[in-house]
């Protein structure tokens, strides 16, 4: 029994020996430069928006590379790398540690536009329907229809914008408020756009990258819209949107220019229309950045700076009683 | 790694030694096959320890726990063996560094089928050895929620081995008395074999994310889980073993397996490689069903 105790024992080591030449070294370090190496890297090969932007990301890099030294401090080399991501100008860019996340800020390129207190107090008298992530009522003695819609979270059901859209049926117009909307769950867009198309419509093209130079997208797809079974809305629409309105809310509104019955109305959005993807850094951080282009009709990615209203409209600060970007709906409305 | 190299080259080249043997009468290898004794294996519980590393979302080895179960069905005598079955295995991988922590739920299931025949030249009374092949198909979903957009991660790892197998009979033939401190017993006649079996990718495939990682169907408002994924027939080196204990019922054809089973992989080309490791312990109970 020894001999195959002995036996056993000597091809044991040989298997693992065999699992550590087939994988590569252990890449886990702190090391500044290698933090910085690898983050620079996937971004140069696979961030989607260089071109558009018109970033020159290897001058950044020296800039930024510039920026480290030995033995600097965690804090002090999240500020750097964080600071190289804010460069891309990108709210699907954040660079995120467990004491620090970065991000760029696009809702602050334009004016606070949005303050839902006044609503609230001023349009809706506090006492709203809260249908899913649906607020809404009656606005103008029953006119109109007046819907916010704060964030897109993966919660949109047909029971939730059925009523909403039965109870709305018969007023002149209707009011879907997405400003400061920062975005979420890509499906919500397209359950909700499917109530305002009575037939397949294409909204919009998306493209993915597909290889490591700034060109290397797959083909443009085309997206469409199809008309939702449930209840759908035909009365005209205004759509309210601003610099916080994100992501998800730029897609949204991206789509809304193929369809005639919605008007965009406020300022423009902060864009995100980017996949973002994830990943970690060889320090344990991780990161996200776009990955995709969402193209207009005619194959442009410039929405990607924000998508512009069809009717500017700005919010007065001096005057705290009234919304004059829902004023102005309600008038295009009646 | 020179003798490494050699070593694998050599596994490779082993099913080759299995052919030109002298083959027996038809009509006999009907009735060995219809005799063959058949076993139907079923392991409740294995635990296991392994490793893994995606480099598509992180650079990062998950390290942790797993735990297994199995069925399979075995036919086997001395000159033949045909197993088929699947396996089910829950990971807990974790990577902890930089006061950074990260986790990783993967579930894996496998079926795999194999055929081995008895390589004479090399075979005695005392030990029995097969060569031949086994397919063996592996998928892994692997859920870390700390990558955000990439929190799923899914790849199909089909491979093709070589085989070797070497079973040694270690039964007790005669009846023993021992003692312990103060206490006496006997250890009764027992058939038992310890079997090691070493695999050897020769097509190792993979079906695995396109170059981002994530797709984009969920913005063209046509969801597809594959999106933009991308099978590769040949990609990367896939190598496993086991190491098999039998232990037979003195009453029953029956029999009890304990087993320690490894299984290495990665995947090819020079772009986001996967790699992942297992080393699992399982207790088995085999059925004999003919």
């Amino acid at each position: 029994m020894r001999r195959y105790q002995i036996i056993i024992l000597a091809i044991l080591p040989f298997l693992v020996s065999c699992e550590a030449v087939l994988f590569q070294e252990d890449l886990a370090t702190t090391d500044p430069d290698a933090n910085f190496e690898y983050l620079w890297n996937e971004c140069n090969e696979k961030y989607s928006y260089f071109e558009l932007k018109n970033i020159d990301w290897d001058a950044i890099k020296t800039e930024y590379s510039a920026m480290l030294y030995e033995d600097m401090t965690q804090d002090s080399l999240f500020n750097v790398l964080g600071a190289m991501l804010t460069e891309l100008r990108d709210d699907h860019v954040n660079l995120a540690s467990n004491f620090n996340v970065s991000f760029f800020g696009t809702e602050y390129l334009g004016q606070d536009n949005f303050y839902g207190r006044l609503i609230e107090d001023n349009y809706l008298n506090q006492s709203y329907y809260s249908s899913g992530p649906f607020a809404h009522d009656f606005l103008d003695n029953g006119a109109i229809g007046y819907v916010r819609f704060a964030s897109f979270p993966g919660s949109v059901d047909n029971t939730n914008l059925d009523f909403v859209l039965d109870r709305y049926k018969d007023t002149k117009g209707l009011i879907i408020d997405l400003r400061e909307n920062g975005g979420g769950a890509v499906s919500d867009v397209f359950k909700i756009l499917s109530r305002f198309v009575e037939e397949k419509t294409l909204t919009n093209y998306s493209r993915i990258k597909n290889g490591p130079g700034r060109n290397d997208f797959s083909e443009a797809e085309p997206v469409y819209v199809s008309p939702s079974s449930g209840i759908r809305y035909t009365n005209k629409v205004m759509m309210l949107i601003d610099r916080g309105t994100y992501s998800a809310g730029s897609f949204t509104a991206l789509a809304t220019k193929a369809l005639p019955n919605i008007i965009l109305m406020g300022d423009t959005t902060g864009g995100g229309l980017g996949l973002p993807n994830g990943g970690q850094l060889p320090n344990g951080w991780t990161y996200r950045f776009s990955i995709t282009q969402a193209l207009t009709l005619d194959k442009s990615p410039e929405y990607e700076n924000g998508v512009p209203p069809d009717i500017e409209a700005f919010f007065d600060w001096n005057d705290l009683t009234r919304d004059e970007v829902l004023d102005r709906a309600i008038l295009e409305l009646q | 790694m020179i003798k490494i190299k050699f070593s694998i080259i050599f596994l490779l080249l082993i099913p080759l030694m299995g052919t030109g043997q002298d083959d027996e009468p038809i009509a006999t290898k009907k009735e060995l096959r219809k005799n063959r004794p058949t076993y139907r294996g079923t392991s409740l519980f294995g635990l296991g320890i392994g490793s893994f590393r995606d480099f598509a979302t992180s650079p990062l080895i998950y390290s942790g726990i797993s735990i297994s179960s199995s069925r399979f069905q075995i036919s086997m005598d001395t000159q033949r063996e045909t197993e088929w079955g699947s396996s089910l295995s829950v990971g807990f991988f974790g990577s902890i560094f930089n006061d950074h922590t990260s986790f990783s739920t993967v579930i894996s299931p496998a079926i795999y089928y194999s055929e081995l025949y008895e390589l004479k030249k090399l075979s005695s009374d005392k030990l029995n050895v097969k060569v031949g092949g086994l397919i063996n198909v592996t998928s892994n979903v692997r859920i870390n929620q700390g990558l955000l957009n990439n929190a799923t991660g899914f790849e199909l790892i089909p491979t093709l081995f070589g085989s070797i197998k070497g079973t040694l009979d270690v039964s007790r033939k005669k009846e023993r008395s021992k003692k312990f401190l103060f206490f006496k017993y006997k250890l009764d006649k027992r058939k038992k074999t310890l079997a090691l079996r070493l695999n050897t990718g020769l097509v190792n495939s993979s079906y695995r994310n396109g170059y981002v990682y994530a797709g984009q169907s969920a913005l063209l408002n046509d969801p597809d889980v594959f999106d933009d994924y991308q099978f590769k027939v040949f990609s990367g080196f896939r190598m496993s073993s086991s190491l098999d204990y039998t232990l037979y019922s003195r009453k029953t054809t029956n029999a009890v397996q304990i087993s320690y089973v490894w299984d290495a992989y990665k995947t090819g080309g020079d772009l986001d490689q996967f790699e992942m490791a297992q080393h699992a312990l399982r207790f088995t109970l085999l059925f004999n069903t003919k």
